[in-house]
């Protein structure tokens, strides 16, 4: 089965609970903005649920952008970046279409992402109107 | 000190002298928990009860608590504390939304607004810095347009809040607006223009820890899934609420003759169905919209064609909407009624005390006591609905009457003020004193006056208890006023105890902080902080004779299902005399040295004495 997330912004009621989760899970407190998924408010209109989609992401464009090779796809389907490689450039955070890579401003410069919490993603548990469930993984 | 939610840092912002200085919360304050807590006691401490609430010697706190920006589920909300220019009280009022959370991001557990500014000021909070600009291009704009202007100058990502040309004007009736939720009661956003303070917007980046992470996660998991049983179960009203809104027990309170109709003449409505929560849900696009962090989402966003053709679209209305821009109007038009809702936040005006006044005009002017040109005051009436809403946030002829609260109003016109459904000079939220005696009780002793967030309007409304008995009404109010004022120190939705355990709340604040708390101590602290509220009322010059209900509730309900109920006078009087016992006040009211002793703040008793 093809990884990752079937999303419906229809039901998403921007509670933020999967941002609040995922930057718990990822750095052990509450901090929105560092979180691996976004949500953009549109109101009145819907909003964009930001995280990247992995095996339903045509092309997985980040993958090329990569001058280094710092981003690759694993057998399971994760795609990941490797921070011992990544040179901080930016190209794939300009690559992804639907914008879910962040760079991380504190002087290092890493670009941060989505890792499907290795295959049981924080966010989804969070999610209590099935905005955001998870296809595949474990 | 370990890691705490609580940051134990607020800022000063000086406005008259555009100074903004941290200030360290010292040990004394921390045993009041936060929130409400810490907006009550500053206020205690530094703004003297004969202030005028409109000058720069009254200050606007606002605050969150321990469980603001955490995991924690249902406490998105924050808390401004103030001297009321509507009531005189002591005020606290509330908006949800994502304000509170930001704050906390910002590293901040409040703000304290000190002084006017020389001139109209936005402020902008950035993690911890204040910064002070022009508000120049958004004066006499409304609180959404103001919004709009402060994401586009400072970035999407700040939360706001802001007054509109009702706050600007000085109605004592103003609302404070947060991107569609309201700190509505109270006539707070009067004290922001006050200070010329037109809005404020805040940005936090900073992360929140919390003192005891396990165990602290394995009670939200625990809470989590006590609201997420509760929102499945299709009786539960925090479920109904979260498939439309608060409007969902619009039905069960008119088939109890307890719809507040025509300015509280009757006790039912024949066009409720048609502006309840599934009336809108119904008729008109509905997209449910949460605040920070919580499963019930009872914000419902609409969107719908307004009676000039044009397409809109608004978060609500609330409940206590439909009864103050509908019923208690005579108003069965789900867009007019929209209309009026989307009126009151261009101005920004509560729904509640601004509908209650309109009522009233009605009644007079039906009765031929009150006349505006060019509109005919009529129950019903769209036109005069919607001109007499504008006239207020414009203070314009007989709007700038009501404009001045209940009480001037009255005494202006030479109309009468027993007909006038108020409190303290507060208006009627949604409920009936008549029909609901315990909630008649928590509206007449309210700090605030008329306070639907302090009733026991659950237990009344859906039979669990007698609604029409007197007995037991006394102790039940008291418990719930305070226990609710200890909620309020977190800042928990008001919704969130329908559902949770007591024990839950000291569970996730001792989590939080690192402080242990029990439940019996935790309640205390909300006892303390009415009396404290108490006393500040007192000293302003408020006692028995305020703790009283209009005219009105002395004389029957008419309509179905309430026919004839009433509020007898001695039985009414009685009930106030066992809640001054229960108190541990003496007969006029007034805390005794022996209870504030009990509470620990025997301190404050010199503002109970004459």
């Amino acid at each position: 089965m093809p990884l990752g997330f079937d999303i419906d912004e229809n039901l998403c009621t921007e509670c933020l609970r999967c941002l609040a989760a995922c930057s718990l899970t990822k750095l052990g407190r509450v901090q929105l903005p560092l979180a691996r998924i976004a949500v953009k408010r549109q109101w009145p209109e819907l909003p964009e649920i930001q995280v990247c989609r992995f095996d339903d992401c045509k092309d997985q464009p980040c993958i090329d952008a990569c001058p280094v090779e710092a981003i690759s796809r694993d057998e399971k389907g994760l795609v990941l970046i490797d921070r011992d490689a990544c040179t901080g450039c930016r190209a794939c955070v300009e690559a992804c279409p639907y914008g879910a890579i962040w760079m991380e401003e504190n002087g290092s410069d890493f670009a941060y992402k989505c890792d499907f919490c290795g295959g049981e993603p924080a966010c989804v548990q969070e999610c209590v109107t099935g905005a955001l469930v998870q296809k595949g993984g474990s | 000190m370990g890691r705490s939610s609580m940051q134990d840092l607020l800022i000063r912002i000086d406005l008259s002298n555009r100074k903004a200085s941290p200030w360290r919360v010292p040990e004394e304050l921390k045993a009041y928990l936060g929130g409400m807590g810490y907006g009550t006691k500053i206020l205690l401490d530094e703004v003297p009860p004969q202030a005028h609430p409109l000058c720069p010697e009254n200050k606007l706190i606002l605050t969150v608590g321990p469980l603001t920006g955490t995991t924690a589920p249902m406490n998105p909300q924050s808390c401004i504390v103030t001297k009321s220019p509507l009531t005189e009280t002591i005020l606290n009022s509330y908006a949800g939304g994502f304000l509170g959370a930001e704050i906390r991001f910002a590293g901040l557990d409040g703000l304290i607004l000190e002084g006017a500014a020389p001139q109209w000021s936005l402020l902008l909070i950035e993690d911890g810095q204040v910064h002070f600009h022009s508000a120049e291009a958004v004066l006499g704009k409304s609180t959404a347009e103001t919004e709009r202007y402060l994401k586009e100058r400072f970035g999407a990502d700040v939360r706001t809040l802001s007054i509109g040309k009702a706050g600007e004007k000085g109605v004592a009736m103003a609302s404070v607006f947060s991107e569609t939720r309201t700190f509505g009661r109270g006539g707070a956003g009067a004290v922001l223009g006050s200070k010329r303070v037109k809005a404020i917007a805040v940005r936090g980046t900073r992360g929140v820890e919390v003192a005891r992470p396990e165990e602290f996660n394995a009670a939200v998991r625990e809470n989590m899934e006590q609201l997420k049983a509760a929102c499945a179960e299709e009786y539960n009203l925090v479920g109904m609420f979260s498939r439309v809104g608060t409007g969902a027990g619009m039905g069960l309170v008119n088939g109890r003759g307890a719809l507040a109709t025509r300015n509280h003449i009757s006790g039912s409505f024949d066009e409720s169905p048609g502006i309840d929560g599934y009336a809108y849900a119904d008729k008109f696009y509905t997209r449910a919209i949460a605040c920070y962090g919580c499963p019930v989402h009872c914000g419902m966003l609409h969107k719908f064609t307004r009676t000039d053709g044009s397409s809109s679209w608004l978060r609500g209305p609330e409940y206590e909407t439909m009864y103050s821009l509908g019923s208690d109007l005579l108003n069965g038009d789900p867009v007019v009624l929209a209309e009026a809702n989307q009126i009151c936040e261009e101005y920004g005006m509560d729904t509640l005390t601004t509908g209650v006044s309109v009522a009233w005009a009605l009644e007079m002017g039906e009765e031929g006591k009150l006349k505006e040109p060019g509109l005919e005051l009529e129950f019903g009436s769209p036109a005069a609905i919607l001109g007499l809403l504008r006239k207020i946030g414009e203070r314009e002829g007989i709007g700038d009457l009501l404009a001045r609260g209940p009480k001037q109003a009255a005494a202006a016109s030479g109309c009468d003020l027993g007909r006038f459904m108020q409190i303290k000079n507060s208006g009627f939220a949604a409920w009936m004193p008549r029909r609901m005696k315990g909630t008649g009780l928590a509206f007449a002793t309210s700090n605030r006056g008329a306070c639907h967030k302090r009733a026991p309007i659950g237990a009344e409304i859906t039979g669990q208890i007698d609604m029409d008995a007197y007995e037991g009404k006394a102790a039940l109010v008291k418990e719930i006023q305070d226990r609710v004022n200890a909620i309020f120190t977190l800042v928990s939705c008001r919704f969130h105890e329908f559902v949770t355990p007591p024990d839950m709340y000291p569970r996730l604040v001792t989590a939080a902080t690192g402080r242990e708390i029990s439940l019996h101590e935790f309640l205390a602290v909300g006892e303390r902080i009415w009396n404290l509220e108490r006393l500040f009322n007192i000293a302003v010059g408020f006692g028995r004779a305020d703790d009283q209900l209009p005219e009105r509730c002395y004389e029957p309900i008419q309509g179905e299902a309430s026919e004839g109920a009433v509020m007898e006078r001695r039985k009414y009087d009685d009930m106030l005399e066992e809640y001054y016992r229960l108190r541990g006040w003496d007969e006029q009211g007034i805390p005794t040295e022996g209870k504030l002793q009990e509470l620990g703040i025997p301190e404050y008793a010199r503002l109970g004495t004459r």
